[in-house]
């Protein structure tokens, strides 16, 4: 079976005053199906450009070359119009803040609801219905009563498993997680990182997971692409990536990392 | 909410009391003997007394501040004998220069100001929140730098220019419009919408405009948000991200600052009023001070103290219905 993802090439290019400016420079991977395959790097990296470059979400003037295909289908110079129907069904995306990323004007459920509206079953019954199930499906307790509450209503961690019932309410075939974590105390970190794992597993979607903490990656990728000032330096399986790191970069991200048996230096 | 709302009232019975008695300091301690100004020219010692006395001048100021007070709630008696005159709650006295009964006149005049408020609020809200999304969908564009360098001058341009302006091109000139005149809606609605229609103009310009950059400014401010990308990368339909997304969240504010703004001009706009020749609240004013009708002058300031609270109690009441993240706490 052919790769669910083929990113080939992708370069993204901003138009600046001194010239445009290349902010994601070559990249290539792909996704399988029922794969997580994970993007590091630090900020500027170009790992966020990549992932709306995917969404076709990138700011106005930002211009793209390459290739990005999803299930076959080339994303990439597709019209606006098409790329709106297959966004939130057959792809869909998890930021980074889940309270400024939720409309705090209405509720969870409504916003999980419009989105299931616009590409499945118009009719406001089903939709509610299939709101509280997708609640349910995140662990959110009691979410008959949660499914009529606002944003603010709730805590870091269960916004963010609000937007991953939402991300996934239409059972897309690939899921971008940009940093779903990073906002989040680190217990709950793990707690939303196993649900993550979990889901994907259980609904057979495949993820692109971006992060800036190889840690996180470790537990969650099964391939990793490493990511610096847009240039890919990495690119293999997690074990490969972790056990030989080819690049100076990825061993300083690696060296980064707090171990547990680091001395306190004074 | 029931204590909330108890308190909220208490609050604005506390203001409006502590309004009275600023304004009644004001006036009993720096303005000159309104006995004398009501005597006139034809004046004898004896007249000036007799006045004093039927007005209560001549008791001390917390006697005449309660006797005040005790004329909006219960009413109140002016002289004794068969000079006595009674004057029924809410009693807010008698005007110094035509002795009619100030809360006759506030009666009278109140429907005018109301009519020009409501009027010229029609106007920018209409034209100020179009021109200003416009502006922000469009921005950087041609359209949005005239509309906003527009909009820059319109609120810098006083209200008595523009209204004169208007008068000389409209009424004189171009002779489109009929000299302003005061018609009641039933007796002609034509003319009566004719009269009205430059105080809108005028009175709406400025707010308009100032409506039009705060809209734009919002509007911006929002497209900008996390949520915004969120609902694109739902893949939402243009106008449902716009109209549910964009839209509340941008207007939000500005309903606040509305309706401060039309409170405010609910208690008379002055300017307007005076040069169309408006018998509306605000000419009342712009006449009592002139010639110092203290009676007149207090109902003014009380009156303007009234909306200005109460748009203030109204604001936040609405708030909590378009906000879902303010909700009433009792303290």
């Amino acid at each position: 079976m052919s790769d669910l993802l083929v990113v080939e090439d992708l370069t993204v290019t901003f138009p600046t005053t001194r010239g445009p400016v290349e902010v994601v420079k070559g990249v290539s991977f792909t996704v399988g199906r029922d794969e997580t395959v994970g993007i590091v790097g630090e900020s500027g990296s170009g790992k966020s450009m990549t992932s709306l470059a995917i969404m076709g979400l990138l700011p106005k003037g930002a211009r793209t070359r390459g290739s990005v295909r999803l299930d076959g289908t080339e994303l990439l110079g597709r019209p606006e119009r098409e790329l709106r129907r297959l966004r939130g069904d057959q792809l869909s995306m998890i930021f980074q803040d889940p309270l400024s990323s939720l409309n705090p004007y209405y509720t969870v459920g409504l916003q999980i609801e419009e989105m299931y509206r616009a590409h499945r079953d118009k009719s406001r019954r089903n939709a509610r219905q299939v709101a509280v199930e997708a609640l349910a499906q995140v662990g959110l307790p009691e979410p008959e009563r949660r499914v009529d509450h606002y944003p603010h209503q709730f805590s870091g961690g269960q916004r963010q498993r609000v937007m991953i019932a939402m991300a996934l309410v239409c059972g897309p075939k690939l899921l971008i997680a940009d940093e779903p974590t990073t906002a989040l105390d680190v217990t709950v970190q793990a707690q939303i990182l196993r649900l993550l794992a979990d889901l994907r597993r259980e609904s057979g979607t495949g993820m692109v997971f971006i992060t800036h903490d190889l840690a996180v990656i470790s537990s969650i990728a099964t391939r990793v692409l490493v990511l610096r000032r847009g240039e890919q330096v990495e690119y293999g399986t997690a074990e490969q990536v972790f056990a030989e790191p080819r690049h100076d970069y990825t061993r300083m991200l690696l060296d980064s990392i707090p171990r547990i048996d680091d001395e306190v230096s004074a | 909410m029931a204590r909330y709302l108890a308190g909220r009232l208490a609050g604005v019975v506390l203001i409006l009391f502590l309004v009275c008695l600023f304004t009644f300091v004001i006036f009993f301690t720096l303005s000159p003997d309104p006995a004398v100004m009501i005597c006139g020219k034809t004046c004898t010692p004896d007249r000036i007394d007799q006045i004093r006395d039927v007005l209560g001048l001549n008791q001390p100021f917390l006697t005449q501040f309660t006797g005040f007070l005790g004329g909006i709630f219960a009413g109140r008696d002016y002289g004794h004998g068969a000079n006595l005159v009674h004057c029924a709650a809410p009693c807010l006295g008698y005007s110094f220069q035509t002795n009619q009964s100030v809360m006759d006149m506030v009666v009278e005049r109140l429907p005018v100001s109301a009519t020009v408020a409501i009027g010229a609020a029609v106007l920018w809200l209409l034209f100020g929140i179009l021109a200003g999304l416009l502006s922000a969908v469009k921005e950087g564009t041609w359209w949005d730098r005239t509309a906003m360098g527009l909009a820059l001058g319109g609120s810098s341009i006083p209200n008595y220019v523009l209204a004169l302006a208007l008068q000389y091109v409209l009424v004189v000139r171009l002779q489109v419009l009929p000299f302003p005149q005061a018609v009641a809606f039933g007796d002609d609605p034509v003319v009566w919408f004719q009269s009205y229609l430059m105080p809108w103009i005028v009175l709406a310009t400025g707010y308009a405009c100032l409506y039009a950059r705060l809209t734009r400014a919002n509007v911006i401010d929002t497209l900008a948000e996390n949520f915004m990308r969120t609902a694109r990368s739902k893949g939402l339909s243009p106008a449902l991200t716009m109209r549910r997304h964009a839209l509340r969240p941008a207007l939000t504010p500005i309903a606040t600052i509305f309706g401060m703004d039309f409170a405010a001009l609910l208690g008379g706009a002055l300017i307007t009023e005076t040069v169309f020749g408006l018998n509306g609240v605000g000419k009342m004013a712009a006449d009592s001070i002139a010639k110092n009708d203290q009676p007149v002058i207090m109902a003014v300031t009380l009156l303007a103290a009234f909306f200005v609270v109460i748009g203030n109690v109204v604001v936040d009441l609405v708030y909590t219905r378009l906000d879902p993240r303010v909700r009433i706490t009792a303290r």
